[in-house]
């Protein structure tokens, strides 16, 4: 294993000590793996808060800033943080205005949230839960429970951060979030494994010229199969079709599109999948009004890529393009950077 | 039996205690058939901690819900989620320093209903609900006064309920995936929460 880390227990607490020194006008430490802002958002605002394990960087930690989430509580590699670590979050939100949890739909992540939400409870904290399952892999009819959270929670995080920065009462922003979910499909493509960084075990190993879609955030398979590998133009399209079969988007209709490269792929090839992509979006007549391709969900040094489709009304768009957002990962100038 | 008191009923967890640490290599061998194989442990560490939340209690409402309070802070996983809605839940219905059969019958209920907001697994699932839902069920059907009879009816259904189990398919979680292959073992959970139901009923018996 070729990794610059240290002792290998310390590694999410020493990345995430880097990250708040890095970016220490916007973010800093609130506890033991605890993200918060540097400057809090004022308690009559609802806050936002997520949860995941670490060695996906840089989610999902790097969108904690103004106009996006409040906190995120950090797991260990590839593990949900304990429901303690979350309870403990929780108690520092406590606010009238209410705290909405996003859990991106991984068992661990599931149980934590469960927990954590049913101790608050008790202690008089009011959270309201946002389940993510934007992943597809699984069959385009699965139940929302037996579909993964992917890289759809991101721009997840801008749309809810902005409403929430915005004043909107928890049950507006439960709702503008479950309508976005609701409309957001990803697709994930791996074409070379991994390696854990802690105990070095290699995850999903993939022969030399084969890829497979539908590879989960943790190396895990999914139910496209492996397949040899294929063009740019071949992946996008096949890619394109299955997430544009789930979203459904009409002529005339607003998305934006997402390719989230996940560690090894550059971004010389996430930007030759994104045109493709795109020109068969606008072949449809369906209007792509706000792209993005960057890391911003990894899996260690995997190569390939996510593709994230979400359908977009005027309220969604206004609140993912035009509303400011000093997160160090997805910063947005607002209006000025029409 | 006609009152349960609270030193009753640290009585009933401790007898839970030594019973299911007695039996943790044997919760682990059965969960090895189409899990993990770690019940064992998660179960003796996860019941450490209920045991832990209730040292300092002396009315059954709060002492509950630190119980389940301290589980799930504490530990994680699958086990420490269920023990953990389950205690939460009983404190929802119990109250005072002792129960009465009814008290008794209406905190168990409580339990389930916990439980429930955790999983949805169900009876025939091949899970630990197949010894919890036919305890609770045998406890509130008993119609004695007589807390002694209440908890035995309770081990003895959720005895006959983890045994069903061998029969059945994993029909829950991974265990699923084994699908033949479970069938002729008893589930982990299914075992070792009917050794605290029975161990329940030893303690008062």
């Amino acid at each position: 294993m070729n990794k610059f880390i240290n002792n290998p227990d310390n590694i999410t607490s020493e990345l995430l000590e880097g990250y708040t020194m890095a970016y220490k006008d916007f973010v800093k430490l609130g506890g033991e793996n605890i993200v918060v802002r540097a400057q809090p958002k004022s308690e009559d605002k609802v806050a936002i808060v997520t949860l995941g394990g670490s060695g996906h960087e840089p989610a999902l930690s790097g969108f904690v800033g103004e106009g996006m989430l409040d906190c995120s509580v950090v797991g260990d590699i590839f593990a949900a943080p304990g429901a303690q670590r979350l309870f403990q979050a929780l108690q520092m939100f406590k606010r009238d205005a209410g705290i909405l949890l996003v859990v991106l739909n991984h068992s661990g992540d599931v149980m934590s949230a469960n927990m954590a939400t049913q101790l608050a409870e008790r202690s008089g904290i009011k959270v309201v839960k946002l389940l993510t399952c934007d992943d597809i892999s699984a069959g385009l009819d699965t139940p929302e429970e037996d579909r993964r959270g992917l890289a759809g929670c991101v721009p997840l995080f801008k749309i809810i951060g902005a409403a929430a920065e915005e004043g909107c009462s928890i049950e507006e922003i439960y709702r503008i979030g479950k309508k976005f979910i609701d409309g957001t499909a990803t697709l994930a493509v791996a074409m070379k494994g991994c390696t854990h960084p802690q105990n070095g075990a290699t995850i999903a190993c993939l022969p030399e010229g084969v890829m497979e879609i539908g590879m989960g955030q943790h190396g895990e398979g999914g139910q496209g199969g492996q397949q040899p590998l294929v063009s740019a133009d071949a992946t996008a399209e096949v890619m394109i079709n299955q997430l544009m079969k789930k979203v459904k988007p009409a002529a005339g209709d607003k998305v934006t599109l997402i390719i989230n490269g996940v560690g090894a792929t550059t971004h010389m090839e996430l930007s030759i999948i994104y045109r493709k992509a795109a020109m068969m979006l606008e072949a449809a007549g369906v209007n792509v009004v706000s792209g993005r391709i960057a890391e911003i969900l990894t899996v260690q040094e995997q190569a390939g890529f996510q593709m994230i489709l979400a359908k977009l009304d005027d309220e969604q768009e206004r609140l993912l393009k035009y509303v400011p957002s000093n997160a160090p990962y997805w910063t947005t100038l607002g209006n000025c950077g029409r | 039996m006609e009152k349960l008191t609270i030193d009753d009923f640290k009585k009933m967890l401790r007898v839970a205690m030594t019973n299911i640490t007695a039996r943790e290599e044997e919760f682990s061998k059965l969960d090895a058939v189409t899990g993990d194989g770690d019940h064992g442990t998660a179960i003796v560490t996860a019941f450490r901690a209920v045991c832990e939340g209730a040292e300092s209690g002396s009315e059954f409402k709060s002492m509950l819900n630190d119980m389940g309070f301290n589980v799930m802070m504490k530990t994680s996983g699958s086990t420490s989620t269920l023990l953990g809605g389950f205690f939460l839940g009983m404190s929802d219905n119990a109250a005072g320093t002792e129960l009465d059969a009814e008290g008794v019958k209406a905190m168990f209920k409580g339990g389930v209903e916990g439980v429930k907001k955790n999983t949805k697994a169900m009876p025939g699932d091949k899970t630990m609900m197949d010894a919890l839902v036919p305890a609770v069920d045998a406890i509130c059907a008993c119609p004695s006064a007589d807390i002694r009879q209440v908890m035995d009816a309770g081990a003895k259904a959720a005895l006959a309920g983890a045994e069903a189990t061998v029969a059945m398919k994993a029909n829950f979680g991974r265990a699923r995936n084994y699908g033949e292959k479970s069938i002729g073992y008893a589930d982990s959970g299914a075992t070792s929460w009917s050794c605290m139901f029975a161990s329940f009923a030893e303690a008062i018996g």
